[in-house]
C-alpha cells in the first residue's frame, strides 16, 4: 500500500510512469464521497422508514389488542347476564309448575264438591219421591173418606168438607214435590253440566288418566309441560351461548398472548437500525479514506497521517456489538463462524 | 404497583416493552437516554426496577448505571441491561457500574417477565 501511494504520489505532478497518474486517481476517488453520501443517506431513509412502520405495527397491534380486551369484557358481562338469566328462568319455571300445581289442586277439589253437591240433590231427589208417594197415598185416602161420608149422609156432609180439603192439600203436596224435584233435575243438569262442558275440551277418545283428572286440569298440566319445555330449549339455547362466550374469551385470550408476542418480535427494528447505524458507520470510513487518498495525490496530506487512518476490516471487527455481526464478518472474510459464548440473558 | 423504568433510545423498544410490562400489571416511566432517567431520580421518580439499553446518545446505560447507584434510595434497586451488544468486557464493565443483570435483545415477554420476577421476587 505505502509503494503503491509513493508511486501514485511521484506521478502525481505529471510525470509518465508505468501507467499510474495520480490526477487520474484523484479524478477517480473525487466522486466517492457523494456517492457515500447517497448511500448514507438511504441506509438513514431505511432507518426512518422501518422506525416509522415499527412503531405503527407496535400502535396497530396495541389498538388490535385493547379491542381484543374490550371484546372479552363484553362477552364476560354477556356471559354473567346469560348465567343470571338461566337461573332466572329456573326459577320463574320453578315458581310456575307449584302455581299450576296448587290451580290444579283446587279444580280437583272444585270438582269433588260439585260432584258431591249433586250426590246430595239426587238423595233428595229421593225424598221429594217419597213426598209425592205420601200425597198420593193421602189423595186416594180422602178419596175413600168421601165415599164413606157419602154413604154416611146427612151426618157425612161435614166430614165430606174435610176429605176434600184434604184431598185438594194432597193434590197441592204432590204439585210442589213435582216442582221441587224439577228444580232438583234442572239443578242436577246443569251442575253435570259444568262437569260435561269441562269435557268437550277433551280429544276426542280419550279418557282421564284417573277418575279425578278433568279436561281442565289436563289442560293446565299440559300448559305446565308446554312451559317446562319451552325452558328447557331456552336453557338449552343460554348454555350453548355461555359455551360460545367462553369460547370465545378463550379466543381474546389467544388473541391477547399473540399481540403482545407480535409487539416483542417488532424489537427487531431496533436491532436493524443498529446494524445499518453500523454500515453507515462503514460507509462513512470509506468515504473519508476516498477523501485522504485525493488530498494526498494533491499534496494536502502527508503519507504518515494518510497511513495511520487506513480502515481495515480488523477495525470493522472490533466495532461490532452483536454475534450476529460478528457471525457475517467471519462469513464475509473466511474466518471461522463461533456461536455466541456468553448466555443471552445473565443475572450478576 | 411495583413501577419499572424502561430507558432506550428506541421508541419502537420503549412502546414494546411498556405494552408487555403494563399488561403483566406493572407501571411503567419511561426515559430516551440515561441522562433523562437520571433527571428523572433526581426529581424523585422511585422506580422498583431499571431496564436500561446500554448504547444511548447523551449518556450510556453504563454510565447512568454508575450514576443511578448514587441516587438517593437506589442502591439496591434491580439495573438489567437490554442491549444489542454481546461483548463480555462489556458486561463485566456494566457489572462493576452496579448493573443486576444483562439481556440481549431481542427478548420475549415470557423472558423477561421471568427475569423481573427473578430479580423482584415479591413483586
Amino acid at each position: 500500500m505505502a509503494n503503491l501511494l509513493r508511486k501514485i504520489s511521484m506521478t502525481s505532478a505529471g510525470h509518465e510512469d508505468d501507467g499510474l497518474r495520480g490526477d487520474v486517481v484523484a479524478a477517480a476517488v473525487d466522486g466517492v464521497p457523494a456517492y457515500c453520501e447517497v448511500i448514507d443517506g438511504h441506509l438513514r431513509d431505511v432507518i426512518e422508514q422501518t422506525g416509522e412502520a415499527a412503531e405503527a405495527i407496535v400502535q396497530q397491534l396495541l389498538t388490535v389488542d385493547s379491542l381484543a380486551e374490550v371484546m372479552a369484557g363484553d362477552v364476560d358481562r354477556l356471559a354473567g347476564t346469560l348465567s343470571r338469566t338461566e337461573v332466572e328462568l329456573s326459577q320463574v319455571t320453578s315458581n310456575n309448575d307449584r302455581l299450576v300445581g296448587r290451580l290444579i289442586a283446587y279444580f280437583l277439589h272444585r270438582d269433588t264438591q260439585i260432584r258431591t253437591l249433586v250426590d246430595q240433590m239426587r238423595e233428595l231427589d229421593q225424598h221429594v219421591k217419597q213426598i209425592e208417594q205420601v200425597s198420593k197415598a193421602t189423595n186416594i185416602l180422602a178419596l175413600n173418606a168421601m165415599i164413606e161420608a157419602v154413604r154416611a149422609g146427612e151426618a157425612g156432609e161435614g166430614f165430606s168438607v174435610v176429605a176434600d180439603e184434604v184431598r185438594k192439600l194432597a193434590h197441592r203436596s204432590a204439585e210442589a214435590a213435582q216442582g221441587i224435584g224439577s228444580s232438583i233435575g234442572d239443578l242436577t243438569a246443569k251442575l253435570d253440566g259444568v262437569l260435561s262442558d269441562d269435557s268437550q275440551f277433551d280429544r276426542a277418545g280419550e279418557q282421564p288418566a284417573t277418575s279425578e283428572e278433568t279436561a281442565m286440569t289436563r289442560r293446565l298440566g299440559g300448559i305446565a309441560d308446554a312451559q317446562r319445555e319451552m325452558s328447557e330449549m331456552v336453557a338449552g339455547i343460554l348454555k350453548d351461548t355461555v359455551t360460545a362466550a367462553a369460547q370465545v374469551q378463550r379466543s381474546s385470550a389467544a388473541l391477547t398472548t399473540e399481540t403482545t408476542g407480535a409487539v416483542a418480535h417488532v424489537q427487531f427494528q431496533d436491532i436493524s437500525r443498529q446494524m445499518l447505524e453500523h454500515v453507515a458507520d462503514a460507509v462513512a470510513d470509506v468515504r473519508r479514506q476516498c477523501e485522504d487518498v485525493a488530498s494526498y495525490v494533491r499534496d494536502a496530506l502527508t503519507e504518515e497521517d494518510l497511513l495511520s487512518r487506513v480502515i481495515s476490516v480488523e477495525e470493522l471487527r472490533s466495532r461490532h456489538v452483536m454475534s450476529r455481526q460478528r457471525s457475517t464478518h467471519a462469513r464475509q472474510t473466511g474466518g471461522a463462524v463461533h456461536g455466541e459464548a456468553e448466555p443471552l440473558i445473565e443475572l450478576f | 404497583m411495583t413501577t419499572v423504568m424502561l430507558v432506550d433510545d428506541s421508541a419502537t423498544m420503549l412502546m414494546s416493552l411498556k405494552s408487555i410490562l403494563t399488561k403483566a400489571g406493572y407501571a411503567v416511566e419511561t426515559a430516551g437516554h440515561g441522562k433523562e432517567a437520571l433527571d428523572k431520580l433526581g426529581k424523585g421518580v422511585k422506580p422498583n426496577l431499571i431496564i436500561s439499553d446500554v448504547n444511548m446518545p447523551q449518556m450510556d446505560g453504563i454510565t447512568f448505571a454508575r450514576e443511578a447507584r448514587k441516587a438517593p434510595g437506589m442502591r439496591f434497586t434491580p439495573i438489567l441491561m437490554l442491549t444489542t451488544e454481546t461483548e463480555q468486557s462489556k458486561r463485566a464493565e456494566a457489572k462493576a457500574a452496579g448493573a443486576t443483570g444483562w439481556l440481549v435483545k431481542p427478548v420475549g415477554p415470557d423472558q423477561l417477565l421471568g427475569v423481573i420476577k427473578q430479580v423482584l421476587p415479591g413483586a
